[in-house]
């Protein structure tokens, strides 16, 4: 710490001023200190952020983990399982389902690693800080919180929507970005969403965006702390950085320790969600690779405007 | 108005004529969604006593509501023919057994929360799509039900929550450990996970 301690004395009548900076300071080093706390459980943080329009299920896997497969045969799994899941499209057999995304993955080594570690960052740090801070905190001001993180990434969704020339979508988004800013007191109510308004989110995101340009997914990355990611979302998180106003506060552990918060408060709304999911698996690393992968792809086709597929095949 | 009416009634008569047709979907999941929530919201079955009791009610709702070998054979996808039928027995056992462990504890924690069924979509004339929102204090979750028509009943053969497939998610979890493994000891795999 770079506290200069002063002698007692210093705190001379001379300067109350003095002292209620001396106050700001140490608030600031106390806010400081709390980020590094929380740095670690930040895994969320950004990974819910602008970041990831990953739906409540699939997001939890920001704090990834893998179960210690119980059977030496399965955790051997290599990089040429993607290519015989590839295959699978080919089969006919059962109709529609068969040709939904499948991801490459090269790395998988890797990525099961840095799967066990967001894991543990989750069941260690994360989890007991949200849970921590759910008790003290009820759920409407939790919401209300989410409601004003969402808010502010307006910025994404605006320029994605433009982008991807959805003129409507965008139109829309400035309706609830003003509508929830004005009436909504800064974002933290959703009068945009409530019954007389119903102006629903127009989701969008740059990793989105370039899919509808036809960039394919590419490879599955696992990032430490930010969790499942394919090469092409990887691409479209760096851009919604810069779109997201939260990235522009400095000094820069101020910045973390909003980014830590927000993380905290998400995952305060969704423990349980992410132990379903491993739980409900029988690989819980392949299981969230996959979810992540359809749900992309779906965000994706959706824009495009392929409502998903409705395909008259499958009559057997 | 009514000619709207007399065009409905029309239109309601040639559906009701075609063969096999069982009523829309969207009533028979909605029909059994409900059963599950009546159970799960029993005032009188409450506590841990109580849970088995619910368990039981729950498993009797899923034999009603799924088509277990569907499912199953839509899971293992190319890999479903290269079992042998016993082999192919086991495993439609196993892994309802699977869903229903994952499943039930979550379903019967649904309490407060509201389900909207909002649309139904024809995919063929034997397949249909049945659109639903689950309504929680903090979030909207959207779940579809894919349906078959089969023996004049439509049952339930995948179920699509936030756009993540639940068939297409064991499938993928199950290709990649048959590209490593035998399909009994993909057999094993799953009675540990049963049991344990």
């Amino acid at each position: 710490m770079r506290r200069s301690p002063r002698s007692p004395g210093s705190c001379s009548p001379y300067s109350s001023e003095r002292t209620k900076e001396r106050g700001i300071h140490i608030l600031k080093r106390l806010s400081f200190l709390v980020f590094l706390l929380t740095f670690l459980a930040a895994g969320c943080a950004h990974r819910s952020s602008p970041v990831s329009p990953l739906p409540q299920l699939v997001k939890v896997v920001s704090n990834s983990e893998q179960i210690p497969l119980k059977s030496p045969e399965v955790s051997v799994t290599s990089g040429n399982e993607s290519a015989d899941r590839k295959e699978n499209p080919g089969n006919g057999e059962e109709g529609e389902e068969e040709e939904i995304a499948t991801i490459t993955d090269p790395l998988e080594s890797f990525n099961r690693a840095m799967f066990r570690f967001n894991d543990k960052l989750y069941f260690w740090v994360l989890k007991p800080v949200a849970q921590g801070y759910k008790k003290v905190v009820p759920e409407a001001p939790r919401v209300g919180v989410k409601n004003f993180f969402s808010n502010l990434k307006f910025p994404i969704r605006f320029v994605s929507s433009l982008l991807q020339a959805d003129f409507s979508g965008a139109a829309t988004e400035f309706g609830r970005f003003a509508v929830n800013t004005i009436w909504g007191v800064g974002g933290l109510l959703d009068p945009a969403s409530s019954k007389q308004l119903n102006i629903p989110k127009n989701e969008a995101d740059l990793g989105q965006t370039l899919g509808v340009y036809g960039l394919g997914q590419g490879f599955y990355i696992v990032w430490p702390i930010l969790g499942p990611y394919s090469a092409r979302d990887s691409i479209g998180i760096a851009g919604d950085y810069y779109l997201y106003p939260v990235s522009y506060i400095t000094p820069w552990y101020d910045r973390l320790a909003v980014s830590a918060y927000e993380g905290v408060n998400d995952t305060s709304l969704r423990i349980g969600d992410y132990e379903f999911i491993k739980e409900a698996a029988i690989d819980p690393y392949v299981a969230l690779r996959d979810a992540y992968s359809q749900y992309r792809q779906k965000k994706v086709e959706e824009r495009r405007g392929q409502p998903v597929p409705p395909k008259p095949g499958g009559v057997r | 108005m009514e000619r709207h009416f007399i065009g409905l009634s029309i239109l309601m008569f040639f559906l009701s004529t075609l063969p096999g047709y069982a009523g829309a979907p969207l009533d028979t999941v909605q029909t059994n969604v409900n059963k599950v929530l009546d159970v799960a919201r029993d005032p009188k079955l409450k506590g841990e006593s109580a849970k088995r009791i619910k368990k039981e009610k729950l498993e009797a709702i899923y034999e009603q509501m799924f088509d277990g070998v569907e499912l199953s054979m839509r899971t293992l996808g190319k890999n479903w023919i290269k079992i042998n039928p016993a082999q192919q027995q086991e495993f439609i056992q196993l892994y309802r057994q699977i869903l229903e462990k994952a499943y039930i504890d979550k379903i019967l924690s649904y309490t407060n929360e509201k389900i909207v069924f909002s649309k139904e979509n024809m995919l063929s004339n034997n397949q249909a799509e049945i659109q639903t929102n689950v309504i929680t204090s903090s979030k909207e979750i959207p779940i579809f039900y894919k349906v078959i028509l089969k023996d004049g009943i439509w049952k339930v053969y995948d179920v699509v929550v936030e756009n993540v497939s639940l068939v297409q998610n064991y499938r993928s979890q199950f290709n990649s450990i048959l590209a490593k493994n035998t399909p009994d000891q993909l057999l094993e795999i799953l009675r540990k996970k049963v049991k344990g």
